[in-house]
């Protein structure tokens, strides 16, 4: 019990556990919602992980400086340079890094803040959040490295951390899970449970749901009534002017540190996309705001328009065509100017 | 720590191992009361202060209640009062108080913005300050001696199965049973496992399952046809009783392996034939509380039938505040304590038909699911429009958050439960083999079958 309460057990075991053994499930193998729902064994809901992106067709000169604040839409891992037009340098900087930078001014310093429409009003719901933001981007170091830093969820003060560390921690029925019945030889045992479900009672289970057509796992979080993260819980409009407040508040700070161009980029929901039905109009009422002082880089009318598949079946995030898209239309904006 | 978390099955297990291997009693006490401080700080750490202060001066007051006559007596009964009605007045109240404030000076034309307090309510605040109440109420009327350990009485108040949820228990049940060191028993361990599978097999196979129907149709009570939502407001009526009769029976059942005989929380109240038989069968502990600590101290039935009426009336009003600072709850209570006074004295003639009977079962449960509307909506307008909704016939969508199989299984889960509730015979089963039987089966249609969303149950709201 005590190592799935200690953030310090957990980091061993994260650390030490090989995926692909015996003891070593992993879960993000065949795309995070598949395993999440353990439906995974189903072709239809299998992620394709290869990513191969077009070279932008341009032969300018590499005169930007890109820095992209992102979130899991834009891991590093998945892009590389080499599929922007005209960055010489690219800088991207998850939501729980610090980045050390020193503005080239010779250069175009692009900021690109991305943002997925689940997270979009829990990240930027308070000023908090702003200072937070703020905190990332530390204008004292020069080195122009990215370094981690960890941003824990702590208890308050009458408890010491030493003590919520070890034995108050939020996430220990995950981490129970994940340290008693995490492993190849009981996946069957959830496997055959999925199974049930999905063709007894023709759903998923836990956190996911099959949308309407069959053809996508959704997030639950995303089609419930209530929450920040849902595409579907009403949203006042005194909390689209608070959004965009604070949209303004990073907006003229990052003006205030050298930064020439800062964009705006929401990722929308799967369920925003393919079940529309009793959508909020969060990501529109946002970007169009007219009191909304960042450029937009507006994917979600791309996606509203095209006929392709964009996300992923199994999976939060968008597939291979989806993110492609969004490069071409971030491209249009580097090579535009 | 939800009973239907991994955490807790582990957190159990620990415990109850390391219970048993402790041969004093005073060993055991203080690793239960460590085990229940775990327990209740996994919700909010930071709660354990307003839990532990009231228990301190619950605990002095005990002895200064004992220890004086008279008008001290009354004095130090009356600080114990004022520090747990204190304690939900501000943890529970004040918001609802604040907010009703400013509705009543906007509504004339003013401004007014009064400070409130933004934090979460304290998990089970409702259950362990009356259950903190009954034993200074029981050494003032001298049916109880003051405890002289702390220990074993903030045990009392603590206990950690019942300490978020009830059964809200008595000082003559629990204490005596708190210092007396009883040896393994398999019987009782059997009993209670038995039993804590039949409270996970209500919590996790059926209410959680139902509130998949209750969630959708409350959430979209607008585009939902009059069946859906019929639909929906029945599922609720068997998804609080699963829920919290579930809680109850795995608070129960822990209680027992450890040689612990908590009292019965409910005893079938869908097969009630009238009101005032529904309340003694739900909820029975809170019932009774009201009736030992309120309604007879108000004067119950003796100061004639006005009187009478008025003191139920109170007691329901009280019973729907109780449950939640909301004007729900209230309407809630009020709707019950006007029922119960409007249908005194039909009492349930005996020897009358199966049909008879059955019809009367059928219309009070009726009663009670349109009740339970009010229960579960988010405000008033919300559930009366649910009921007009339903009441008036109307189309619209039949879709109810789950598939036609489902719904059909659902409807058999809760037939086997009644049926199993009715017949049953106890949770004891005297065979070894057929216990383990009993308990793989268990396991296996809870894994199965389960619907794991980590809900909460309903009652630790309150």
């Amino acid at each position: 019990m005590w190592a799935s309460t200690s953030r310090t057990a957990m980091q061993f075991v994260a650390d030490h556990r090989d995926h692909d053994k015996w003891w070593g499930l992993n879960q993000m193998k065949h795309g995070d919602l598949a395993s999440m729902s353990n439906l995974d064994f189903l072709d239809k809901f299998y992620t394709n992980h290869v990513a191969n992106f077009r070279r932008p067709k341009y032969n300018g000169p590499k005169n930007v400086n890109l820095y992209i604040h992102g979130d899991s839409y834009l891991y590093k891992m998945y892009m590389g340079d080499s599929v922007f037009a005209g960055v010489s340098s690219l800088y991207f900087i998850g939501w729980t890094s610090i980045l050390h930078y020193h503005l080239d001014t010779t250069k175009r310093n692009i900021f690109i803040i991305e943002v997925s429409e689940r997270l979009l009003r829990e990240y930027y719901h308070t000023t908090k959040i702003i200072d937070e933001f703020h905190d990332t981007v530390e204008t004292q170091g020069k080195t122009g490295v990215l370094r981690s830093a960890e941003q824990g969820q702590k208890y308050g003060s009458f408890i010491p951390g030493i003590i919520s560390d070890n034995f108050f921690n939020k996430f220990i029925n995950q981490n129970l899970q994940c340290n008693i019945f995490n492993y190849n030889w009981i996946k069957p045992m959830y496997g055959s449970k999925a199974a049930l479900n999905y063709y007894l009672f023709d759903r998923a289970s836990g956190d996911v749901i099959i949308s309407k057509d069959k053809q996508y796992l959704l997030l639950r979080q995303t089609l419930v009534p209530v929450g920040n993260g849902s595409s579907l819980s009403p949203v006042s409009d005194d909390e689209i002017s608070l959004l965009v407040n604070n949209f303004n508040e990073i907006y003229d700070y990052y003006r205030g540190t050298g930064f020439t161009e800062i964009y705006l980029s929401i990722i929308p929901n799967t369920a925003t996309i393919v079940q529309p039905d009793g959508y909020n109009n969060l990501i529109p009422r946002v970007q169009n705001d007219p009191r909304l002082k960042m450029a937009v880089i507006d994917i979600y009318s791309v996606f509203k328009q095209t006929k392709e598949k964009v996300f992923l079946p199994g999976d939060t995030h968008w597939n291979n065509t989806g993110k492609q898209m969004w490069f071409d239309t971030v491209n249009k904006i580097l090579v535009g100017k | 720590m939800t009973f239907n978390s991994l955490q807790f099955l582990v957190f159990f297990m620990v415990v109850t191992l390391w219970f048993f291997r402790l041969k004093s009693q005073k060993g055991r006490v203080w690793l239960l009361l460590v085990a229940s401080c775990y327990f209740y700080m996994s919700f909010i750490p930071e709660y354990i202060l307003i839990l532990g202060g009231t228990i301190v001066i619950d605990y002095l007051a005990g002895f200064l209640i004992e220890k004086n006559t008279g008008s001290t007596r009354k004095f130090w009964l009356i600080i114990s009062l004022i520090a747990n009605i204190g304690a939900l007045a501000v943890f529970k109240y004040y918001n609802f108080f604040i907010d009703n404030i400013h509705t009543g000076i906007n509504f004339f034309g003013n401004k007014l913005s009064l400070p409130v307090l933004e934090m979460a309510l304290p998990v089970g605040l409702s259950f362990h300050t009356f259950q903190a109440m009954s034993y200074t109420i029981e050494v003032y009327r001298g049916n109880q001696k003051a405890e002289r350990n702390f220990v074993v009485y903030a045990l009392y108040v603590m206990f950690y199965p019942q300490l978020v949820a009830g059964p809200i228990e008595r000082p003559q049940n629990v204490l005596p049973q708190l210092k007396e060191f009883r040896g393994y028993n398999w019987d009782n361990v059997k009993e209670g496992l038995a039993r804590m599978l039949w409270g996970f097999f209500k919590k996790v196979v059926i209410a959680d399952r139902l509130a998949m129907v209750v969630d959708r149709t409350f959430a979209h009570t607008i585009e939902s046809s009059s069946t859906a939502l019929f639909i929906g407001a029945v599922f609720y009526s068997f998804q609080i009783y699963c829920d919290f009769s579930g809680y109850s029976d795995i608070a129960l059942g822990a209680a027992k392996v450890m040689n612990i005989r908590l009292m019965e929380n409910f005893n079938q109240p869908y097969l009630s034939r009238g009101i005032q038989e529904f309340w003694s069968r739900w909820h029975i502990s809170l019932s009774s509380w009201f009736r030992d600590y309120l309604y007879i101290p108000l004067g119950g039935n003796r100061k004639g039938g006005l009187r009478r009426k008025f003191n139920v009336f109170i007691v329901f009003l009280l019973s729907g505040l109780w449950h939640g600072a909301n004007w729900t709850f209230v309407i809630w209570g009020v709707l019950h304590g006007l029922l119960v006074i409007l249908l005194a004295g039909k009492t349930i003639e005996k020897n009358r038909s199966f049909i008879y009977t059955a019809c009367r079962v059928i219309v009070n449960f009726i009663l009670v699911t349109f009740l339970w509307i009010f229960f579960r909506a988010e405000n008033l307008g919300a559930a009366w429009e649910y009921i007009q909704r339903i009441c008036s016939f109307i189309g619209g969508s039949n879709y109810i958050g789950i598939g036609g199989v489902e719904f059909v299984f659902s409807l058999m889960v809760i037939a086997i439960m009644m049926l199993r509730e009715r017949y049953g015979k106890g949770f004891f089963i005297a065979s070894n083999t057929r216990f383990y039987l009993y308990t793989a089966m268990m396991v296996l249609i809870c894994y199965f079958f389960g619907v794991f969303a980590e809900n909460q149950f309903i009652y630790f709201q309150f």
